[in-house]
């Protein structure tokens, strides 16, 4: 009923190439646990919710920790790219700025040492404070298995908590953005009950940008977190956005299709009823927000 | 601020423990080192709230390679307490809290205890449980401890056999029926508060060593070794030198490490594997489920003043939710009965001040001791009270406070204090007449006040004593039995010898760790008492030893005692301007002329202090002459905003001034003053949360939020008054816990003020908050 003291005993092997791990995924797969920056796998060890008897350390494969821009292609983060590298790269912090904002909002700074973009989507946890981002940049994950390489949209990867799209032997080795829309501008507004290092009660990520080819002459992206069983878009609030004249009451008209979409659970941090509340306030503020910055450029 | 002659009183010296806390030197249970003769052990938890215990099976765990002892309380009939002796170390015939200790395995290492705590089969009969302290007391509520008849229990403390009421203190002063007609307005309220955790850094963590001999030594995180060893001892029958309690520093306790926790079942553990230590250390998790907790509350309050805003009656009663037992939590309610006005002059009283069995965690001391419970009704119907007959909520606390020599609700004479100056300046401080705007359109703000008092809450006699002892160079170390938390008391101590000795203070070493074998004895670290009692103990050595060396002097000069004092380490001789350096003499004492023969010796100096003045009170009436020694007031004034966005609340800032008789060092009252206010703020935003089952939902930092550095507010102002008490060192008293006990209403009155709703229960959340701030926009 309670979490032992300590973590198990486990074998540690580091990998050295991709191969390496398709091997020993191979042969005893069941008894491997994928280990990048371990924050949310030491603790369910620890609770024993996750048992693992070896380690597999895949952080030190070659482009892992690589974190490369072109201006044509986009962005290309390593998936065990720490939460602090992604927030402090001057690349991401101009381009991808919502990225950036959201990885400060994990934990605390130690903990951010340690904590890498890839796990933080391979826990696939409903309040994946990356998440929100990830979907409205409009993320691929690259996947690699003994079968080859294979590209999925980041909307496809989580399946429900902790469930990815990920087969037996594969493991996720990084994310691909390509180039934001030039005037986009967005943010990531996270409520959580302490001011810092909360999980999300509600994480909303906005982003918008022109496209004279909608009616509204502006397009936005909505990502929400811990307000469902995975993170997701809200298509038909973004809809709405594009095919009307963007005033106060359409964002709140979109705001509420946000709320109607969303599907909280009772819980310990919040009552069922404040967070789809919160998915409204907070998902109207966040579009307003941008709006207004988009007015102004 | 006054500074005694030689400087250290009111001077805020660096503490004796900085540098070793800050580089990490400092040596705390889990450090001690024990080598490979040491065993692990892990405790079998309760999976019920409430149920039989039909059967226990050891034998499989026992097979298990590398377990070397089973223990449960099969053979343990005795029961332990402070008050009322209610608890078994292990539970053996019923269990009454989930989580409550069942067996305890002892192994070569804690992975083998925790597989072999597996093993463990232990048969329930499960039964109804309850939670809530007002059901409990109904008579068809489940009865939780049929026995409560026949334990032991304090004279001073009255339960009530047959009920799960295991104390009941009354109040009946004056005549509150008919002084109801007389008032101008009244304010009537029900509020309630959840348990809350103590959240200490270092959990709980105690080994134990049983030897050949029937020696028996317990190394434990304690806030109070003589205590634990008296209880221990007391239970299991081991004679008081047989029982050898060493605390090194605590890493935390605000209550939760006073009298006996888990560290009973590591001696019991002990004793089953003779002649090798054993260690038992709890989780994050076990140290929210498995100690104790603070209690919760339910308070129903009535109050009314004539049409000056006089106070003319009240009438209340308290439930306190005490928990599985309530060997400690029985001295809580009644602390809250005998205080149960708070700070006001109110001429009529009917109180009721109940502690109720519940299947929660044991309750027992927090920070506070009852007060934070209480004020928290307390000062928001006096808010209530005030808008009621058209009054400023400062202005009326200024003309309704309690005042020194008024005759308060006990019916004795109130000590020494000024809070209508605390009042003041924390009213000047937070500028409490002028209305803020908010930092954005979205928030709103306000402004709220809360003052309270606390007296020391503990037996009318517990004792301080205290050694000084010279080493040859004339240093001095100084010994104590009260326990270094954090909170500064070695600082303190020293400060006092430094001063009474005459010698400078970087000269003093306070002796640490603490332990039952050598050092003098402390009642315990409890009851913001130290500064106060321990520290008159420590003047008491001080002083004896003084006089020893002003002695051998004196003899030696053929001058009087009178004549002498001691500065900076120098006897000096107002007479004959003669001096004496202290070192070697404080030793070899001095030779007479020629050497024919020597002066002095070895100087030791005792002391030691009880309070001798306390009387028991009438069990009907509650009244007599001196319920406790002294009280310590204060107010607290809060700025705040809320987000009508979120319901989110920002506390912008905290002013605090209490009296604290006399500062002996301002910057630790200060730091109490600043951790006070934020940990006032966690107890108002954040609880234990239990399901259906009794069971902890929220057992880690990951669900139990307490203020981390961003939440702190960029203001916390702090001030203290110096009325000093005729029984303290230089007349200070402790400020310990009174830093933290009205914060929760302070805030609740400035989000009353900032919102216009009453929030009568804790904790505070934003969701709580933004759907009452909806509800009250629909209904307008």
């Amino acid at each position: 009923m309670l979490a032992r003291p300590g973590l198990p005993d486990f074998e540690y092997i580091r990998a050295e190439t991709p191969q390496d791990v398709f091997r020993l995924l191979g042969e005893k797969g069941d008894k491997i646990k994928l280990l990048m920056g371990g924050t949310d796998l030491f603790i369910q060890m620890r609770d024993r919710s996750e048992g693992a008897e070896i380690l597999l350390d895949v952080k030190y494969l070659p482009g892992m920790q690589e974190i490369n821009f072109n201006k044509k292609k986009g962005l290309t983060v390593g998936a065990a790219v720490t939460l602090n590298q992604l927030s402090i790269h001057p690349d991401v912090k101009t381009h991808y700025g919502i990225l950036s904002q959201s990885a400060d909002t994990v934990g605390n700074y130690q903990l951010r040492n340690r904590a890498t973009l890839g796990g933080n989507l391979c826990n696939a946890s409903p309040s994946a404070d990356l998440a929100p981002a990830a979907l409205v940049y409009e993320g691929t994950v690259c996947l690699t298995g003994p079968d080859g390489n294979r590209e999925l949209g980041v909307d496809e990867f989580m399946i429900g908590p902790g469930k990815t799209a990920l087969k037996a032997g594969e493991f996720l080795t990084g994310l691909h953005f390509s180039i934001p829309p030039p005037d986009a501008v967005g943010q990531y507004l996270k409520l959580g009950r302490s001011k810092k290092g909360d999980l999300a009660i509600v994480g909303v990520a906005v982003l918008g940008y022109s496209d004279s080819e909608v009616p509204s002459g502006f397009r936005f992206r909505i990502g929400l977190n811990s307000t469902a069983p995975t993170p997701y878009r809200v298509p038909q609030a973004e809809e709405l956005l594009a095919q009307n004249q963007i005033t106060e009451e359409i964002l709140n008209q979109a705001a509420d299709e946000a709320m109607k979409v969303s599907a909280p659970i009772e819980d310990v941090r919040a009552t069922a009823l404040y967070q789809k509340k919160m998915v409204r306030n907070l998902t109207f503020k966040s579009l307003k927000e941008v709006w207004d910055l988009l007015k102004k450029s | 601020m006054k500074i005694s002659e030689s400087g250290l009183i009111g001077k805020s010296v660096p503490r004796t423990d900085v540098i070793d806390k800050v580089t990490g030197c400092a040596v705390f249970v889990d450090d001690i080192q024990f080598g490979p003769s040491l065993l692990h052990s892990r405790l079998v938890r309760s999976p019920y709230p409430h149920a039989l215990i039909k059967r226990i099976s050891t034998k499989k765990a026992e097979e298990l390679p590398g377990v070397r002892a089973v223990v449960t309380g099969k053979d343990l009939t005795a029961r332990l307490g402070l008050y009322l002796i209610d608890r078994p170390i292990f539970a053996s015939d019923r269990v009454r809290y989930y989580g409550e200790p069942v067996a305890g395995v002892v192994a070569n290492t804690e992975d083998i205890a925790v597989e072999a705590a597996k093993l463990v089969k232990i048969d329930y009969e499960v039964l109804p449980a309850i939670y809530d302290p007002v059901e409990s007391t109904q008579p068809d509520a489940p009865l939780l401890h049929p026995d409560l008849g026949s334990y032991t229990v304090a004279n001073f403390i009255f339960p009530e056999p047959g009920t799960n009421i295991s104390e009941h203190f009354k109040i009946r002063k004056g005549d509150v029926e008919s002084s109801w007609s007389n008032c101008a307005a009244l304010a009537e309220g029900r509020f309630s508060l959840p348990p809350i955790e103590h959240v200490p850094l270092e959990t709980h963590t105690s080994i134990a060593l049983s030897e050949k001999s029937g020696q028996m030594t317990l190394w434990a995180s304690s806030q109070s070794p003589f205590a634990m060893r008296d209880m221990i001892a007391q239970c299991l029958g081991i004679p008081h030198n047989k029982l050898r309690v060493i605390a090194p520093l605590v890493g935390g306790g605000f209550g939760g490490k006073a009298g006996v926790t888990m560290e009973a079942c590591a001696v019991v553990m002990a004793q089953a594997v003779e002649g090798r230590p054993v260690k038992l250390r709890l989780t994050r998790e076990e140290e929210f489920v498995g100690t104790s907790v603070r209690q919760s509350l339910v308070s129903e309050i009535k109050v009314g003043c004539d049409k000056d805003g006089n106070l003319l009656a009240m009438e209340l009663t308290y439930y306190f939710g005490g928990g599985a037992y309530n060997d400690y939590g029985v001295n809580i309610a009644r602390a809250a009965g005998y205080s149960c006005t708070g700070p006001y002059d109110v001429p009529n009283v009917k109180a009721d001040s109940l502690c109720v069995y519940t299947n929660h965690p044991v309750g027992s001391a927090m920070r506070g001791f009852g007060m934070p419970e209480i004020h928290w009704g307390l000062e928001q119907i006096m808010d209530q009270l005030a808008e009621n007959i058209g009054m400023d909520p400062a202005e009326f606390r200024l003309k309704n406070c309690v005042r020194t020599d008024d005759e308060i609700v006990t019916g004795m004479k109130m000590t020494p204090i000024d809070l209508e100056a605390c009042i003041d300046k924390v009213s000047k401080a937070i500028d409490w007449e002028k209305k803020e705007q908010p930092t954005a359109p979205n928030k709103k703000r306000g402004k709220g006040i809360a003052i309270m008092w606390k007296a020391p809450a503990m037996p009318p006699n517990p004792g301080s004593a205290a050694v000084v002892r010279f080493n040859e160079d004339a240093t001095v170390n100084v010994e104590v039995g009260g326990q270094e938390l954090g909170q500064g008391s070695f600082t303190i101590a020293a400060q006092i010898a430094a001063e009474t000795l005459g010698v400078p203070y970087n000269s003093v070493t306070v002796s640490s760790p603490l332990d039952t074998k050598y050092s003098p004895y402390e009642w315990q670290t409890v009851a913001s008492r130290l500064t106060w009692s321990m520290g008159n103990a420590v003047k008491a050595a001080a002083e004896d030893a003084r006089t020893q060396i002003l002695e051998t002097v004196a003899d030696h000069w053929g001058e009087e005692v009178d004549d002498l004092t001691i500065k900076d380490g120098l006897v000096i001789s107002f007479k004959s301007e003669r001096e004496q350096p202290l070192d070697k003499m404080v030793i070899y004492g001095l030779p007479n002329e020629d050497f024919e023969g020597w002066k002095g010796g070895p100087v030791i100096g005792r002391g030691h202090f009880m309070p001798t003045y306390v009387t028991n009170l009438d069990p009907e009436t509650g009244q007599g002459t001196r319920a406790v020694v002294h009280y310590t007031v204060g107010a607290q004034a809060v700025d705040l905003e809320v987000d009508l966005e979120t319901g989110q609340l920002e506390v912008l800032n905290i002013a605090s001034a209490y009296d604290v008789g006399r500062a002996i060092n301002p910057d630790l009252i200060m730091t109490q003053i600043e951790g006070g206010a934020v940990h006032g703020m966690s107890s108002a935003f954040e609880a234990l949360k239990f399901n259906e089952s009794g069971e902890v939902l929220n057992p880690s930092f990951v669900d139990y939020r307490i203020a981390n550095i961003a939440d702190i507010p960029r203001k916390i102002h702090g001030d203290y008054v110096e009325t000093p008490i005729g029984d303290g060192p230089w007349g200070a008293r402790g400020v310990g816990e009174h830093v933290m006990v009205q914060t929760a209403p302070a805030i609740a009155n400035a989000l009353y003020d900032a919102v216009g709703i009453r929030f009568s229960d804790l904790p505070l959340s934003a969701d709580k908050i933004y759907l009452a701030l909806e509800r009250k926009n629909e209904t307008g």
